[in-house]
């Protein structure tokens, strides 16, 4: 029952997430306009963007309001394949650079 | 415990729905998954030659950044609207106009995105970005720019379509609620690639 409440009109919810993703769009675009290290711009950027997929996620595409089987289904088939992704394939690519400059 | 362990057997047992959304929206879903699998191992492999890259040029220099923002916003738009129709269409009370409406201004704002990312690949083969080179540095810069962002854009493009049948149909009564939740769902999956792609390709 909440899963189609949750279903239903949300306007409010719709355009504070909007509001929210651009505010974080901007906070991106100015620490790429900042001399900030880069450590720092890493950290800000990549947080921005996993919180904003989360947003759209959650609030767009309702993944908040669904049965939790359907949304850990999606969330940890998508995190899990992807981190196991970048997991495994960085340090072959770091080794390669280190090993392309000797 | 045990109560718990049965209800549970219950719910998966067969003849009932264990996530409570019909086959189209959990069909809906597989195709999210592994298309956004798809972009994973793309973007992967950009990491991967990003990291080994010991001349990969300064996207600052070469992508006029205000023109990308300005293209996120459109596509963080265009999911605010097609939120609004999927609320709107699945608000009984509500008239089908507006849930048209907002439809409507979802196919403009990917059809603006998709102009904006012509212009950006005609400035770019204009300056000599090539599948295979470019005069900015390591080729596969140009290369994962092409890749990427074509895909992308085949996405949007097919998104406009569907959105386009599913705005005729809504207007003759043809189509389902549920269908406009479904084209919602793969409009924001759009959206969502969309946000990688901005931060890892053109910002980081």
């Amino acid at each position: 029952m909440v899963a189609k409440a949750g279903l239903l009109l949300r306007p409010r919810l719709y355009w504070a997430t909007w509001l929210t993703l651009l505010a974080l769009t901007v906070v991106m675009l100015v620490a790429d306009g900042l001399s900030v290290p880069r450590l720092a711009f890493l950290v800000v950027v990549l947080s921005a963007m996993l919180v904003k997929a989360s947003l759209i996620g959650a609030h767009f595409m309702h993944l908040r309001f669904e049965r939790l089987p359907l949304a850990l289904t999606v969330i940890v088939g998508l995190l899990l394949t992807g981190v196991i992704l970048f997991a495994l394939i960085a340090p072959d690519a770091v080794r390669i650079a280190a090993m392309s400059h000797r | 415990m045990a109560q718990a362990a049965e209800q549970m057997l219950d719910r998966w047992s067969g003849g009932v729905c264990p996530f409570e959304a019909g086959w189209r929206k959990v069909m809906m879903w597989a195709f999210i998954i592994t298309d956004g699998l798809l972009f994973a191992g793309l973007l992967g492999s950009y990491g991967y030659a990003r990291i080994m890259s010991a001349r990969w040029p300064d996207q600052a220099a070469v992508f006029d950044l205000r023109l990308i923002a300005l293209m996120t916003f459109i596509l963080i738009s265009s999911s605010a609207t097609m939120a609004n129709a999927v609320g709107a269409a699945r608000d009984e009370g509500a008239r089908r106009s507006v849930s048209l409406r907002w439809l409507l201004l979802t196919i403009l704002g990917g059809a603006a995105f998709l102009g904006m990312q012509a212009y950006e690949w005609t400035h770019l083969i204009g300056a000599g970005a090539r599948l295979d080179g470019n005069p900015w540095g390591d080729p596969l810069f140009a290369s994962y720019f092409f890749i990427l962002t074509g895909f992308h854009g085949t996405h949007v493009l097919i998104g406009v379509i569907v959105l386009t049948a599913l705005a005729i149909r809504w207007q003759k009564r043809l189509a389902s609620r549920e269908g406009v939740e479904l084209a919602g769902l793969y409009w924001h999956f759009v959206d969502l690639v969309w946000v990688f792609i901005f931060t890892l390709f053109y910002l980081v």
